[in-house]
């Protein structure tokens, strides 16, 4: 032991005699920041980070719209989105490419803090909702009041519904609930599997040319997003990313286990019951406007955790990666030069998939699978 | 105190506390504790004395982590009250609770990638609202659980990079920061070699003298005897025995709750009892 000492003071006592000024040799991992009476913690790292990551999604927002034969050149943008230049810049702005980002941007902030959440409720990397079937339910329930039974219920509505059944389904068949992840994992990619054969089977029920575009959808595309999708999509994250930021500080508790969480003072089952349904909500919204894109709520949280160097669910930084992962995959996938159109989730699948191997080798040698 | 429901089916009649005794800070009466279907404790009824460093100890399996669990209230009792301070736990507020009270339970997870300065600083939730995240009574309690708990240098490591005692004293340190009077620790000295055993239970009776309550669940009879000032003996979800180490540990009592016949003999550094089994057959040679 290094630090002997006698009989240790009343923490009590030293807590009112200690001057409260910073001392110079606590350099501390987390700074506080002061606005008036509100005294928030933050991490010096993380804020740079998460800066940084912000004005990367500006950058590659801004080359949609500049990129192209139709894109508009970086000198004229301005004035086009204060309403002025000719129809066409006009029309590619605000018809095609804006709502395109903006969707992206959304979709990709929602799905990021969807797999902070889940991840940090089951404290395992691979409990994110595109692995867990959450995805994969919602696509279902889409698919199901849009094509199987049209009409019987509003798109989003369903594919809310098509989630909540998939994480029903989940927790029930882990038996658990919460406290066994990895059966979760194993439960969840049968779900997700099941719920994709169900998209399928209501693929084979339609016209050809409706089931392109649901083909193209339920890889996760981007094209042709219009501003009914944007505002699905931003008013969803600002209620329910709101609602993650206020839970994270109880999820952060839960983390450490249930028992010490609850001598804490948090309630624990109401904290994670919360976060899971918030969780849904925001998954089920992305694949609403943009169809069940794959690894991004998988691969966000964990970058955002290894960029920042902090510990908890991160769910800021989390969405930002998650809008920076949709934005640059989006621009590459329309840019690349080898198919002419190649929806973003092909992309996402295919650089997470290599992820997720990496992932799944390694949780393996750790012996938590 | 005036109107406890009867636990129903408890023979032991509440125990009246002596007038001038000051009142326990923790009093459970008639608890019925189980999980799911399994009732682990029926009928119990615990009193844990003002300033004590009370020390419960009996077989696997008796029943004693339970019991600290509800007394902490991370278990809700299937029937039965736990009171702090004359107060019914369920009836108070988590956060209020957590502010007179902090419990370490025997296994918790420390988040990937977190600190010890960080991990000290979540005892400070009880403290903390929405609105006022930290302030500087907290910086001060986390500086001097880590003062206290020898973990200073650490504060910049990360917790997963540490030793099982470095890590023990942190989270040690971290139920020192939620700043009470009373502190439960479930088998704080499990996975830790002897010399970080006495490590621990020489921080833990520190926090004794220092004024606070102590409840511990240990394995270790002699260690029990020698840092205990209050015994509580269980087998079988009921309490054989509690006094102090000298009324609890008999050869009688030992053989009674363990099942092991042995010898007490005064521990010659401490003058406390000491647990000597009787050598079997192999021993004796």
């Amino acid at each position: 032991m290094s630090g002997r000492k006698d009989a240790s003071p009343a923490i009590a006592e030293a807590a009112v005699a200690t001057p409260p000024a910073p001392r110079p040799d606590d350099p501390g991992a987390t700074d506080h920041l002061r606005v008036a009476s509100l005294v928030l913690p933050w991490n010096r790292r993380a804020v740079i980070v998460i800066a940084v990551a912000c004005v990367a999604v500006i950058a590659s927002v801004v080359a949609a719209l500049t990129l192209g034969k139709l894109g508009v050149a970086l000198p004229d943008l301005l004035s086009v989105l204060s309403g002025e230049g000719s129809k066409t810049q006009h029309w590619v702005v605000f018809n095609n490419r804006l709502p395109r980002g903006l969707v992206a941007v959304g979709a990709g902030a929602a799905l990021g803090i969807s797999g902070a959440i889940f991840q940090s409720v089951t404290r395992n990397p691979l409990g994110s909702p595109d692995i867990i079937g959450l995805n994969g339910g919602a696509a279902a329930g889409a698919a199901a009041v849009t094509l199987v039974w049209p009409g019987l219920l509003p798109a989003p509505v369903g594919a809310l519904l098509g989630g909540g059944i998939a994480i029903t389904l989940v927790l029930l068949g882990a038996g658990r609930g919460f406290h066994a992840p990895h059966r979760m994992v194993v439960i969840g990619i049968g779900v997700g599997a099941m719920a994709l054969a169900f998209v399928q089977f209501a693929v084979t029920r339609t016209r050809r040319e409706q089931a392109q575009e649901m083909a193209a959808w339920l890889n996760g595309s981007l094209s042709a997003r219009n501003w009914d999708h944007v505002w699905t999509i931003f008013v969803a994250l600002a209620v329910f990313g709101t609602a993650a930021l206020l839970l994270s500080r109880g999820l952060q508790l839960v983390e450490m286990g249930d028992e010490a969480a609850l001598a804490l003072g948090v309630r624990t089952q109401r904290v994670r019951l919360a976060a899971v349904a918030v969780g849904v909500v925001l998954a089920a919204a992305a694949v609403v406007v943009c169809g069940p894109i794959a690894f991004v709520a998988l691969v966000a949280p964990q970058l955002a955790r290894r960029m920042t160097r902090s510990a908890g669910p991160g769910m800021v930084a989390a969405g930002v990666f998650g809008a920076l992962i949709m934005t640059v995959a989006d621009l590459v996938a329309q840019y690349q030069p080898w198919s002419a159109t190649l929806p973003v989730g092909v992309l996402t699948a295919g650089i997470g998939g290599v992820y997720l191997a990496a992932l799944l080798t390694h949780e393996w040698r750790r012996g938590t699978l | 105190m005036t109107s406890r429901p009867a636990p129903a089916g408890a023979p032991t009649p509440a125990a009246v506390p002596a007038p001038s005794a000051p009142p326990a800070p923790v009093r459970a009466r008639g608890l019925r504790l189980a999980y799911d279907q399994r009732t682990v404790v029926d009928g119990l009824d615990v009193d844990i004395p003002a300033g004590s460093f009370t020390v419960i100890v009996g077989p696997n399996g008796c029943g004693k982590s339970t019991l600290l669990r509800a007394l902490g209230r991370t278990l809700t009792p299937k029937a039965g009250t736990v009171e702090l301070y004359g107060r019914a736990i369920t009836a108070m507020n988590n956060k209020e609770v957590a502010r007179r009270l902090a419990l370490l339970p025997q296994s918790p997870i420390a988040p990937e990638a977190i600190t010890v300065r960080d991990l000290v600083g979540r005892g400070r939730y009880p403290y903390q609202t929405l609105l006022r995240q930290w302030s500087a009574s907290d910086g001060a309690a986390v500086r001097e659980a880590m003062e206290a708990t020898g973990t200073t240098d650490l504060a910049d490591r990360r917790v997963s990079e540490l030793s099982g005692g470095q890590r023990q004293r942190v989270w040690i340190a971290m139920v020192l920061a939620q700043d009470t009077d009373l502190l439960l620790l479930d088998e704080p000295t499990t996975f830790l070699d002897i010399a970080h055993q006495v490590d621990v239970l020489e921080l833990c009776a520190r926090m004794h003298e220092a004024g606070r309550t102590l409840v511990a669940v240990l394995h270790d009879l002699n260690f029990a005897a020698r840092y205990a000032t209050h015994m509580i003996a269980m087998r079988d979800g009921k309490i054989v025995e509690s006094g102090t180490p000298h009324e609890v540990m008999t050869a009688e009592n030992v053989e009674e709750i363990f099942g092991l016949r042995c010898r007490i003999i005064d521990d010659p550094e401490s003058g406390t009892p000491l647990v000597v089994p009787l050598a079997g057959r192999v021993a004796r040679g």
